[in-house]
């Protein structure tokens, strides 16, 4: 049981983690893309033309990988946690199944149109498409988080005889004001991943003196988009989220800071590692009163530490939840910097002749994937030992007919597969972004001179 | 109301196995009808842009099985979690070949690709058959509801059955041929020259085969599961789907005959519905059929979600389906008709 539990958990957290690295993607181009296509069919100029098809082979090939890595997802519901199934399937069966029923549908049915049907759809027709795909892959991401939120943050239910959980009221729900903040935050964080990434590419075109209209076009959307994006995750978005963890989880923002002791003018720690046997953060540096003004928005706010709540409710992994917490933010202020300087710089004319710049620019696009998946850490680890925060532990969620060792068997066999997968994928967009976005795509000419 | 959720489900399923059927069967001839580069990716072509679409039907059938019958969901997933793992996999590789395989015009690419994909297709024609094979003749039951289940025991249906015995081969073997069946249908509908005779030639036998082979599984059912059959008889769905296979079967020959591409397709899709129907009816109420005791057997009627959820559900599961048939037929009024070799084979689709 133990065995199945911890490897189970394992299996989830690989396999999310690793999906959520593509549709984070896909939801960030998505509308930069229908940006593009809006553009291109306002002037007709070429430019937009061809970044907008440049960026719809990236985001075909992105969403094939997250589709095929996403369907496991839904199945672990019922092979893995067959408690939690039984136990709330009711409820967040109905979010799962709206979103294939209304967000994937509309994203399935469009997506191939979008990437290969520019010609058999016409230019209206296809700039339609785009928006569908954008609004389908928002739609879906906003189905995901209000199943997530009620994990966090329970609403709309009722309990049945059984014990188990009942659907009481759809609006409350899928208007779970958990749902709308996290929703907003994360969507913003995806859109910091899309402009990252799109800022990159330009870079890279930049420095190796390529494409230069193209350069140009990546370079300004991307900062431009990404400084916006990047003030939104922080603020109100990211505040807004954590004084939700402070209201409704407590213990788990006492977790995320390794404030193990409570009190007032609480500080927030900068650096320092949480020290769990000597019950403090060891060689810290903090700003003092900094997390009751950001918690409960006074220096002399008191903030329960650990210590105020039963053991057996302390989030489980406590350095790690600290960690993941500290890199989310200490990341996402960063990232608030280099947009910053890639903006003034970019508005004085200079970015793309500031080659340091740019180079940092290119080797950045890493870091957002790092801070949504430790910003997805701080949400799952902060609402440990619960999978419904308060009702149901996540000990009791898991399958108990299976053996530890089938469970082991099959996550070996997904980490064999997608990494496989990610060696693909890495492959085809060096490929894409390599050729570069020229007027006639390679696989068409190089296919005509075959046939 | 219970009925009618039972009735969802079972639409779902059948449009999952109907829509991707035509994908994993064409994909399965994929080598039998293409015999150089250009017709094989005609075969994808002809699969079209809309498989993501077909695939999405298992994913909401996985949702709405959540919502409706939350316990049924969590016996059978995790009692089949091995082969669920398989199915899981193959979908994976099946996805992932169809979408690169274009990507690259390199001969050793394609080819390598190709492989993948005619494997996967097969192999996800067994999972599926199996599937069906092991919701016919029962799973082992224990009285608490769960059950945990081998991949082969003694090869006999009944008792502590594995997933594989005589029946549900015999169910996987029926499932390829007639997704291939199916599947050489649609080719033959979306493609031109050679890739179509061919494909006229191999739906022609496996049709017939399908007749044959139809008689053998139902005499094998009888013996399985003899209550499917009384079951059948009793329920008006159980007609309704007795005379869309006995429809299909007259349309599909009449039509291949004539060159009626599009009837024959139609036909087929009957055949596949009217089969699942008609099997959905004989075993309802019985979700999941126990063969160590029938008292363990998962009821619709007892592990139906409780409270107004159902309800709730039933408002908005309507209205994404117009939706999704309104972008259907936004895309698909672009693709009707024959594939086109020099529009269509260029790219992936």
């Amino acid at each position: 049981m133990e065995d199945t539990l911890f490897w189970s958990r394992l299996q989830f957290a690989f396999t999310i983690t690793y999906h959520y690295l593509f549709p984070q993607l896909t939801m960030g181009l998505a509308w930069i893309i229908v940006y593009f296509k809006w553009r291109y069919l306002r002037t007709g100029d070429e430019t937009f033309g061809n970044a907008a098809r440049f960026w719809a082979r990236i985001f075909g090939i992105n969403f094939a990988v997250g589709v095929v890595t996403g369907i496991p997802m839904e199945f672990q519901f019922g092979t893995n946690w067959a408690g939690f199934t039984k136990f709330s399937g009711n409820l967040i069966g109905q979010t799962l199944a709206m979103e294939g029923m209304f967000a994937f549908f509309l994203e399935s049915a469009l997506i191939g149109a979008m990437v290969w049907g520019e010609k058999r759809l016409g230019p209206r027709n296809h700039f339609l498409t785009t928006v569908g795909v954008a609004l389908g892959s928002w739609a879906s991401g906003y189905f995901i988080l209000v199943t997530n939120a009620f994990m966090q943050h329970p609403v709309g239910y009722s309990v049945a005889a059984d014990g188990s959980l009942r659907l009481q009221s759809l609006a409350a729900y899928l208007l779970n004001p958990w749902a709308l903040i996290m929703f907003l935050h994360n969507q913003c964080a995806a859109v910091v991943t899309g402009s990252f990434v799109v800022a990159a590419v330009g870079a890279l075109y930049a420095l190796r003196g390529k494409h230069p209209g193209q350069a140009s076009l990546f370079l300004k959307t991307g900062t431009l988009v990404g400084l916006c994006a990047c003030f939104l995750v922080a603020t109100p978005t990211g505040d807004q989220q954590a004084k939700m963890v402070a209201k409704h989880q407590p213990v788990t923002l006492a977790a995320m800071e390794g404030r193990f002791h409570g009190g007032s003018n609480a500080e927030l720690n900068v650096i320092g590692q949480p020290d769990e046997d000597q019950q403090r953060i060891d060689n810290p540096l903090y700003l003092p009163d900094a997390l009751s003004i950001l918690a409960f928005g006074h220096a002399n706010s008191s903030v329960q530490g650990l210590d105020d709540f039963p053991k057996n409710e302390w989030p489980t992994n406590i350095e790690l939840l600290y960690y993941a917490f500290h890199i989310m933010a200490g990341l996402g202020t960063l990232f608030i910097l280099l947009m910053i300087i890639a903006n003034i710089q970019r508005w004085r004319g200079r970015l793309e002749k500031s080659r340091g710049l740019l180079w940092a620019l290119m080797l950045a696009f890493p870091f957002p994937y790092i801070a949504t998946t430790a910003g997805w850490m701080t949400a799952e680890l902060g609402r440990q030992p619960w999978l419904v925060f308060r009702l149901f532990r996540t000990s009791q969620g898991v399958s108990d007919v299976i053996g530890g060792g089938n469970v082991l068997f099959t996550l070996m066999g997904f980490t064999g597969l997608y990494f496989v997968l990610g060696v693909l994928y890495l492959f085809l967009i060096g490929r894409e972004i390599a050729h570069g976005p020229q007027t006639i795509s390679s696989t068409i000419k190089l296919e005509v001179s075959h046939d | 109301m219970i009925e009618i959720w039972y009735a969802i489900l079972t639409f779902m399923l059948i449009m999952f196995v109907v829509l991707e059927g035509f994908d994993f069967g064409a994909g399965m001839l994929q080598y039998l009808v293409g015999k150089t580069e250009a017709e094989r990716r005609l075969v994808i072509a002809a699969i079209g842009p809309l498989w993501t679409w077909h695939e999405v039907w298992l994913v909401g059938f996985g949702g709405t099985l959540m919502v409706s019958f939350p316990n049924v969901m969590a016996s059978a997933f995790a009692g089949f979690y091995l082969a669920f793992f398989l199915l899981l996999w193959a979908l994976v590789l099946r996805g992932v070949a169809l979408e690169v395989s274009g990507q690259i015009a390199e001969p050793l690419w394609r080819t390598g690709w190709h492989v993948v994909f005619v494997a996967a297709n097969i192999l996800l024609a067994i999972l599926i058959g199996t599937a069906l094979g092991n919701i016919v003749r029962g799973v082992p039951l224990a009285a608490n509801g769960k059950f945990a289940l081998d991949f082969f025991t003694n090869f006999s249906p009944s008792g502590n059955v594995g997933i594989l015995d005589w029946y549900t081969v015999s169910v996987a073997v029926f499932v390829i041929v007639i997704f291939a069946a199916h599947g050489a249908t649609v080719l033959v509908l979306k493609t031109t020259g050679p890739v179509h005779d061919r494909s006229l030639r191999i739906a022609s036998l496996l049709w017939k085969t399908i007749l044959v082979l139809l008689a053998g599984i139902t005499l094998e059912s009888w013996h399985v599961r003899p209550e499917l059959f009384s079951g059948m008889i009793h329920q008006p769905f159980g007609w309704l789907g007795l005379i869309a296979v006995a429809g299909g079967v007259a349309v599909i020959f009449t039509s291949l005959k004539n060159g009626r591409e599009l009837s024959a397709v139609i036909g087929s899709g009957v055949f596949i519905a009217g089969l699942m129907t008609a099997g959905a009816a004989g075993v309802f109420p019985i979700m999941l059929h126990s063969t160590l005791a029938p008292e363990n057997s998962l009821s619709a009627y007892q592990n139906a979600a409780a409270g107004n959820g159902l309800v709730i559900a039933l408002v908005w599961w309507p209205l994404s389906l117009i939706f999704s048939v309104v972008y259907v037929a936004f895309i698909y009024r672009h693709y009707t008709g024959k594939v086109k070799p020099s529009e269509d084979i260029q790219t992936p689709y």
